[in-house]
């Protein structure tokens, strides 16, 4: 018998171990940093974000920061990935360290997902109230239906304070102000142990009385139904009885204490405005590109074709949320994050302002450790071997000009 | 020690041995449900279940009850032919809530910070006890499909709105209505369950227009019975014992 006991008992304790398991092992995804595992061609060919700005790099719990910036939907958009017709302007930080108090595309709140043209650029913003303490990297990020999540650039910004004093008060269309941080906690609590006491109280109830052994030989010989009783049933019906009147009741005192409801609220959001940019008047043509392995840099001859009205000059090469800048014509003043920043990453054999009318050729080479670490290079591994970018040309009174370009890239390895 | 020795010497032994197995086996049985019926249920039924801005009138009372009569369709077909026990649909409920409630608090709370009044489990009991109290009162398993079913499903919403009917009371946000649990699942970042993943508030019951819920229920009822039927032969099967005659 003791062998028995020993047998069972260490199988309830295996069930036990596994089911424990088990039930751990699902947690919502927490973490933010994909942005390097991310494909290449999804970082270069999809959104570009620029004129990126993060608030503040430090926040206390419960004030707000924002993030702010522009995106361009790419348009030649690789056919692999479905066209942003259904996305959500979503922020990439590790679980609700802040919560996203708003965010808006274009001027319009975009709770819900939207339609995104190709092509062109819009104007976006997040307002983020600090929740967690702690240092966290804060991305850009929009996420596209049958595409993944497309991360941007990210900065590290510092929560300071305690978790314990964040608040959320929200004022209801019924006049009520709330904390959603704890509203309805104590409601959820007390229904929840109630229904668990109650089925409790019903395993109990068998519980009492002998349950598998004797229950089993007698169904064998056919007097199963010896063992309910007349006071079974009137306790069951008496279960039964119960549960429903408490359903009845508990439903209707709810409505009269809410009487205003509505259903939750969802459905595309179209006609998001995008934003309304003069045609360049700057021509750039890929004459060819290469990546050289070796040397950790990319090297275009591009045509440049003036048809504006002042002389410009190339000041910056922006793909994948790096920025490669020929310091002699642009600075970064927004703090932009340092490992995404190549202040004299871009170089030019010949950066003379380009007059109007005029037409050159021009080699430029971007030189960044970044190609390597932020794995851009991997790019050359991708099946069809195009790079995209975009080019930021400047006249004298600092006006700017932005062109995007898409061409094939070959490899060097020597 | 013959194996035709008896392992007990007295009745009273008996009883008492009989007791401990009693429960050894309960409480096996609750952590293998437990274990076996979580993860059925975040498989099926997951996202509707987790947050509480997909806890809505069309999808999630559908899909809640007919992914979640399983488990005790089986257990209690099981419970219910071998032994005249009448709480397999009950026991597995409890191991459930427990599951839930343990991965919800630590794993969504403790460890992610997910508010708990944002991603609170569904209330499963109420369906749960009418079932296995048809079961006892009628001892037919066509009728505990056919009444206990429908009362499961049709129990489903009511026995969960006065958890979420605050949570549906209107906001205005900059501009925007959203209700309490809208507002929960755009405040509370989780970057890997896009708003375009939600699937609430589909479907082709628009000309009910306001009352979905009822017709919801319904559908969700209808379904419950077939998909009771068919799990309470699972049970059946999987708890039939079969002696194979020696060469
Ligand atoms: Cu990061």
């Amino acid at each position: 018998m003791n062998i028995l006991k020993d047998k069972v008992a260490k199988l309830s304790f295996v069930a036990l171990l596994i089911t424990l398991t088990a039930a751990m092992f699902y947690t919502p995804t927490a973490s933010a940093h994909g942005e390097k595992s991310q494909a290449a061609f999804m970082r270069m060919r999809t959104i570009h974000w620029f004129d990126l700005n993060w608030s503040k790099e430090e926040v206390a719990v419960n004030d707000t920061m924002t993030i702010s910036g522009k995106f361009f939907v790419f348009s030649g958009w690789p056919e692999t990935v479905d066209k942003p017709e259904i996305s959500f302007l979503n922020i990439g930080i590790p679980g609700p360290v802040f919560i996203r108090a708003g965010s808006w595309i274009g001027g319009q709140l975009v709770p819900r997902s939207v339609s995104l043209e190709l092509g062109e650029t819009y104007e976006f913003k997040v307002l983020l109230k600090a929740r967690r303490p702690g240092d966290w990297h804060v991305h850009t990020m929009l996420n596209v239906k049958g595409g993944g999540p497309i991360i941007g650039p990210g900065k590290w910004v510092t929560v300071t304070g305690s978790m314990g004093s964040f608040v959320n008060p929200i004022t209801t269309l019924t006049g009520e102000t709330l904390d959603l941080e704890t509203y309805n906690l104590s409601n959820t609590y007390f229904w929840h142990a109630l229904w668990y006491g109650l089925g409790l109280l019903w395993v109990a109830y068998w519980a009492r009385k002998p349950l598998f052994i004797p229950r089993s030989i007698a169904v064998e010989a056919g007097k199963g139904d010896s063992l309910i009783t007349p006071l079974d049933k009137k306790v069951t019906l008496g279960f039964a009885v119960g549960t429903i009147l408490i359903v009845a009741v508990s439903m209707s005192s709810t409505n009269e204490k809410y009487p205003i409801t509505v259903p939750l609220q969802a459905g595309l959001l179209r006609g998001i405005k995008s934003l309304e940019l003069p045609a360049p008047t700057v021509a750039v043509k890929i004459e060819d590109a290469t990546y050289r392995v070796p040397g950790r840099a990319m090297q275009m001859t591009m045509t440049i074709t003036n048809n504006g009205d002042s002389p410009v000059r190339l000041g910056e090469f922006n793909t994948a949320g790096v920025r490669f800048m020929d310091a002699a014509v642009a600075q970064d003043e927004t703090g932009y994050p340092d490992d995404l920043l190549a202040e004299e990453g871009l170089t030019s054999s010949d950066n003379s302002p380009i007059a109007p009318g005029q037409s050159k050729t021009i080699q430029v080479t971007a030189s960044d450790a970044a190609w390597e670490v932020y794995r851009l290079a991997d790019l050359i591994y991708d099946p069809d071997s195009r790079f995209a970018g975009l080019l930021f040309f400047f006249d004298a009174a600092g006006n700017r000009q932005m062109v995007t370009i898409d061409a094939p890239l070959i490899p060097t390895f020597i | 020690m013959s194996a035709s020795q008896s392992a007990v010497r007295s009745r009273a032994e008996a009883v008492k041995v009989s007791r401990t197995f009693d429960w050894l086996i309960l409480f096996t049985l609750f952590f293998v449900v437990l274990g076996g019926y979580h993860i059925h249920y975040m498989l099926t039924g997951g996202d509707w279940d987790f947050w509480t801005d997909w806890k809505d009138r069309r999808l999630w009372v559908t899909v809640a009850p007919i992914v979640s009569i399983t488990f005790p369709a089986a257990v209690q077909a099981c419970l219910w032919w071998r032994y005249r026990l009448p709480f397999g649909a009950v026991v597995c409920i409890l191991g459930l809530l427990l599951g839930e409630w343990i991965n919800r608090y630590l794993n969504f709370w403790g460890w992610t910070y997910f508010p708990v009044n944002f991603c609170f489990p569904s209330n499963l009991f109420p369906g749960a006890i009418v079932l296995d109290a048809v079961l006892l009162l009628t001892g037919s398993m066509t009728v505990t499909a056919v009444l206990g079913g429908m009362a499961y499903g049709l129990l489903f919403y009511p026995g969960n709105w006065p958890i979420i009917a605050p949570l549906h009371v209107p906001v205005e946000y900059n501009g925007m209505v959203m209700t309490l649990a809208d507002l929960q699942g755009y405040h509370y970042v989780r970057t890997g369950t896009p708003e375009y993943i939600r699937m609430v508030e589909k479907g082709t019951l628009r000309t009910f227009g306001k009352d979905v819920a009822p017709v919801s229920a319904f559908f969700s009822a209808f379904v419950s019975i077939l998909i009771y039927f068919l799990w309470h032969f699972f049970g059946q099967w999987f708890a039939s014992t079969k002696f194979v005659e020696a060469a």
